[in-house]
């Protein structure tokens, strides 16, 4: 980052290289529509690159980062348009399944998930309150502590747990009861 | 369920758009933020302007007849309500980029409620002090608006350092600033003002904290949000 804001392109490339596969899946789950996450990955990098002065030495960018995706997808929900429509209603999920199963990021050392498994949860994701479906992606999916996440959506840690718990547990009860029917079809 | 469960594999990013790209090909080196260099000239040029407004108004004829510990503690709580806000609203935490929200936050609260319980609770006068009560309230309105434009430099400073600087909790992070600056207002009055009833100095003096902190959460956004 420090290169990067020298005036060194080259720096940013490596950055984008570093940090837009977790903040691209962190995009997807949280969009539920392919294409609206490579926009809103591409609107993310483009508000890094312009408020890239705003950078201090030797801190680490990643939860400046995550907070500015936070932020835009936050944004593009308020604006009404496309993620409305997408959120929740599982019309891109055959096509990130198929996406996940062609190119996955290292995919040759990750064993292949199942993709009705990956379709499933990730629908139950959509299910949840946006709050809520950001806590467990950023806790649980992503790998964040709670005070990482709640620094990252800019809340406090007691309402990142609340949420968090909240979103596990209906994505629990979700996920239960696709497997119940399942089970009885 | 296990967490297990919930693994998920990553996901192929999309190269670099044309518009990243073609503002890639101009890349020009920028000077980052240092934040305490910025804390260092936000107070001093903060505190020279607050001396240099309080030069222009005066100080109260009232100030020899009151107890020096009370003015001087007075000060000290004042200056106090100037500093940690801002401090706290400028510098992030060590190693990190991100705004401290919730100290930020509550350091706000507390000014704003503190100074209104300090001046409903503690108000010495002397034979020169004035009671304005609650008949003469609203004839406080110009220690309001002293407060509020020396208030102006310290929020307007922080908001110019914070520009685009916080895609989060910019409003919490403003309110501080307009609490810091909204101290340093009271700080001004502290010295400037001989209305000495509870409802003069624990609505208007203290009220300039929180108004400033309102205007600020409302207003600075525009300018420290990342776009």
């Amino acid at each position: 980052m420090a290169r990067y804001c020298d005036g060194d392109a080259s720096a940013f490339r490596e950055l984008y290289a570093a940090v837009s596969p977790q903040l691209y899946g962190y995009l997807v789950k949280m969009a539920r529509s392919k294409a609206l996450a490579d926009d809103l990955l591409q609107q993310t990098f483009l508000k890094v690159h312009r408020a890239r002065a705003a950078y201090v030495r030797g801190a680490d960018p990643l939860p400046w980062i995550y907070a500015i995706a936070h932020r835009t997808f936050i944004d593009e929900v308020r604006k009404g348009k496309r993620a409305k429509v997408n959120i929740g209603d599982g019309d891109d999920l055959p096509e990130i399944a198929a996406d996940i199963r062609g190119d996955a990021v290292d995919a040759k050392d990750e064993p292949r998930v199942d993709p009705e498994l990956l379709a499933s949860t990730l629908d139950a994701l959509a299910g949840l309150p946006d709050q809520q479906r950001e806590a467990v992606v950023l806790t649980k999916l992503e790998g964040k502590s709670v005070s990482e996440a709640a620094e990252i959506a800019g809340t406090s840690v007691g309402a990142m747990k609340v949420r968090a718990h909240r979103g596990y547990e209906a994505l629990r009860k979700l996920l239960g009861g696709r497997a119940k029917v399942k089970e009885a079809s | 369920m296990s967490d297990d469960d919930l693994a998920l594999p990553a996901f192929a990013p999309p190269p670099l758009g044309a518009e990243l790209e073609a503002e890639l090909r101009a890349v020009k080196p920028v000077a980052t933020r240092n934040p305490l260099r910025q804390l260092a000239v936000l107070f001093g040029a903060s505190i020279v302007y607050g001396a240099g407004v309080l030069a222009l108004v005066s100080t109260r004829p009232d100030m020899g007849e009151l107890p020096m510990m009370w003015m001087a503690g007075g000060a000290i709580a004042w200056a106090l309500g100037f500093v940690v806000p801002l401090y706290l609203a400028v510098v992030p935490a060590a190693g990190s980029m991100m705004p401290r929200r919730q100290l930020a936050a509550g350091a706000a609260i507390t000014a704003a409620v503190l100074f209104v319980m300090m001046g409903m609770m503690i108000h010495p006068h002397g034979p020169s002090s004035l009671q304005y009560n609650a008949e003469r309230f609203p004839d406080g309105h110009p220690c309001l608006e002293l407060g509020l434009a020396t208030a102006i430099v310290p929020v307007i400073l922080g908001a110019l350092f914070l520009r685009r600087a916080l895609p989060v909790s910019s409003r919490w992070i403003a309110a501080a600033l307009g609490a810091g600056g909204g101290s340093l207002g009271g700080l001004v009055l502290h010295f400037h003002c001989r209305v000495t009833d509870p409802m003069h100095t624990g609505f208007i003096h203290a009220g300039v904290v929180t108004v400033a902190a309102l205007l600020a959460a409302l207003l600075v956004p525009r300018a420290t949000d990342v776009r």
